[in-house]
């Protein structure tokens, strides 16, 4: 998906958060965004996803401006807190796998899925029993079972042992060469094993986009 | 309140007086109603709101009592469709109010309760203090359920579980995850609305079983306890309703066998079915997590 941002202001009640930002994207595209905390890099995420209204122009998603646009399950989005989940109550991870899915995907590729990302032993067992790790798996499942074409990552590790954080970013770093775009919001930028294609600095609203050479590298 | 003798047993009175088998029927429909959709309520951290819609519900009963009594007005016939007019009212005023406090939602329902109860201490002040009609309203009348209202129980019913099982993904992710259903398209807030609404119509609607006071136990306790047990959604859902009914089924039986409040007595098996969930889940569940630990340690 091609992400196109043109000078976008946005703020909440009378404080600015996001000064004049302006970037783009590509299709199969990989943007790590870094930046302090309260710099402004969730709320950017939520203007992306349509949750922040904002006015026209700001924001084309496949070159289609975000108030007009509809196909938002096209977009796959792992959030940094599960605050919004009420993961207490009983629900097993296929039952909300079952339920958040909008394509019509095989048995056989959800389970692959499932394995892929590492929890398809944990596929009949309750959510609330699950440790932050295995749910942000979850949520990662969850979030590629509509084939998204842009995948937004916030803080995905930050729940995760080190021992699993290379698998999932080589999980990201393959979803990616398929051609999926991926917007990935990290603290630790030395930790992070993603080859980004592009760097987003928020610093107090306003944003810098440098172009990275790592996947290059690689 | 029960005002039978208890001459002969309970099965065999069902037999004979049909007021006592329209109680058992209203009582087995709420009873597989209210969990069914206080299991959503619970989800949405909504509990509070089955009380609201009730007291709001109270302030219909009363306007209700008003106008057939003192004005001597003769369309309504029972003040309870009054009651539920109110409850849809007072579900609307939630979710205006829920609009305008964005990040505060649930003042929404103080502002709502406090108008119901005022509205209904003023009314049934006006109607003469309090009597019978605004007892059995408080605690719960479900002998003088008529054909009528049977009807529509069943009618509440029937759409309750079709919008349940058309719309059960949507309800499902909505309850859960807000922000992802907002993602998948789903218009959230006519979903929130329509639910509301026939929460409020199955509010007042369960005036009759367990009364004014006692309508939200009747909703959210057995939830609370099936929660404790639920190994996945469908089967939480499945075990609260199957305590509801038992609660139902015995309440009925032992209000009838002891001569006391079937209300009261439905809610208490209710609360008493919750505490022995929360003893078996701190006795067995405890002990069996103590023994393996104990092999683990062994096997080491």
């Amino acid at each position: 998906m091609r992400v196109t941002i043109t000078n976008l202001t946005f703020g909440y009640d009378y404080r600015t958060v996001l000064k004049d930002v302006s970037f783009k994207l590509n299709s199969g595209d990989f943007l790590a965004i870094v930046g302090n905390n309260g710099s402004g890099k969730s709320t950017l995420i939520k203007c992306i996803l349509g949750i922040n209204k904002i006015p026209p122009k700001r924001i084309y998603l496949d070159d289609v401006d975000i108030t007009e646009f509809k196909n938002f399950k096209s977009i796959g989005y792992v959030p940094q807190k599960f605050d919004d989940f009420n993961y207490e109550f009983p629900i097993t991870v296929n039952e909300i796998l079952q339920v958040s899915r909008y394509n019509k995907i095989s048995e056989d590729e959800k389970l692959e899925l499932l394995d892929k990302i590492g929890i398809l032993e944990l596929q009949n067992e309750n959510i609330n029993s699950l440790s932050g790790g295995e749910l942000q798996r979850v949520f990662i499942v969850r979030s590629l079972m509509n084939n998204p074409k842009l995948l937004i990552l916030d803080e995905p590790t930050a729940g995760v042992d080190k021992s699993n954080v290379e698998g999932f970013y080589k999980t990201v770093n393959e979803l990616n060469k398929e051609g999926i775009t991926i917007m990935l919001i990290t603290h630790n930028m030395d930790e992070s094993k993603a080859n980004f294609t592009h760097l987003l600095s928020i610093h107090n609203g306003e944003a810098v986009m440098k172009k990275s050479t790592r996947r290059d590298e690689k | 309140m029960m005002i039978l003798a208890s001459a002969e047993p309970f099965i065999l009175a069902l037999f004979e007086y049909s007021f006592l088998r329209y109680a058992l029927l209203t009582g087995l429909i709420m009873g597989f109603i209210t969990p069914l959709i206080g299991s959503f309520v619970v989800i949405r951290r909504l509990s509070f709101i089955a009380d609201t819609l009730s007291h709001f519900s109270l302030a219909g009963l009363s306007i209700g009592l008003f106008l057939i009594n003192i004005i001597g007005f003769t369309f309504i016939s029972d003040p309870l469709y009054l009651a539920m007019i109110f409850s849809v009212i007072g579900a609307l005023f939630i979710e205006i109010l829920r609009g305008y406090y964005q990040n505060y939602k649930e003042i929404s329902m103080p502002i709502v309760m406090s108008l119901g109860t005022a509205l209904s201490a003023l009314f049934i002040s006006l109607s003469g203090g309090f009597n019978s009609s605004i007892y059995n309203y408080l605690f719960g009348s479900i002998l003088t359920v008529g054909n009528d209202y049977l009807v529509v129980i069943v009618i509440t019913a029937v759409i309750l579980i079709f919008l349940v099982v058309v719309f059960y993904k949507e309800m499902v992710i909505i309850s859960f995850d807000e922000t992802y259903a907002r993602l998948l398209g789903i218009k959230i807030g006519r979903f929130q609305l329509v639910s509301t609404l026939i929460l409020g119509v199955v509010v007042s609607l369960s005036i009759a079983t367990v009364g004014v006071l006692l309508v939200s136990s009747l909703m959210i306790i057995p939830v609370a306890a099936a929660m404790k047990v639920g190994k996945s959604f469908k089967n939480t859902i499945g075990i609260s309703i199957l305590f509801s009914e038992a609660s139902v089924i015995g309440g009925l039986w032992l209000s009838y066998e002891l001569d006391i409040a079937s209300g009261a007595t439905i809610v208490l098996l209710n609360l008493l079915i919750l505490m022995l969930v929360g003893f078996f889940r701190r006795f067995f569940i405890t002990k069996r997590l103590k023994k393996t630990q104990t092999e683990i340690v062994t096997t080491k």
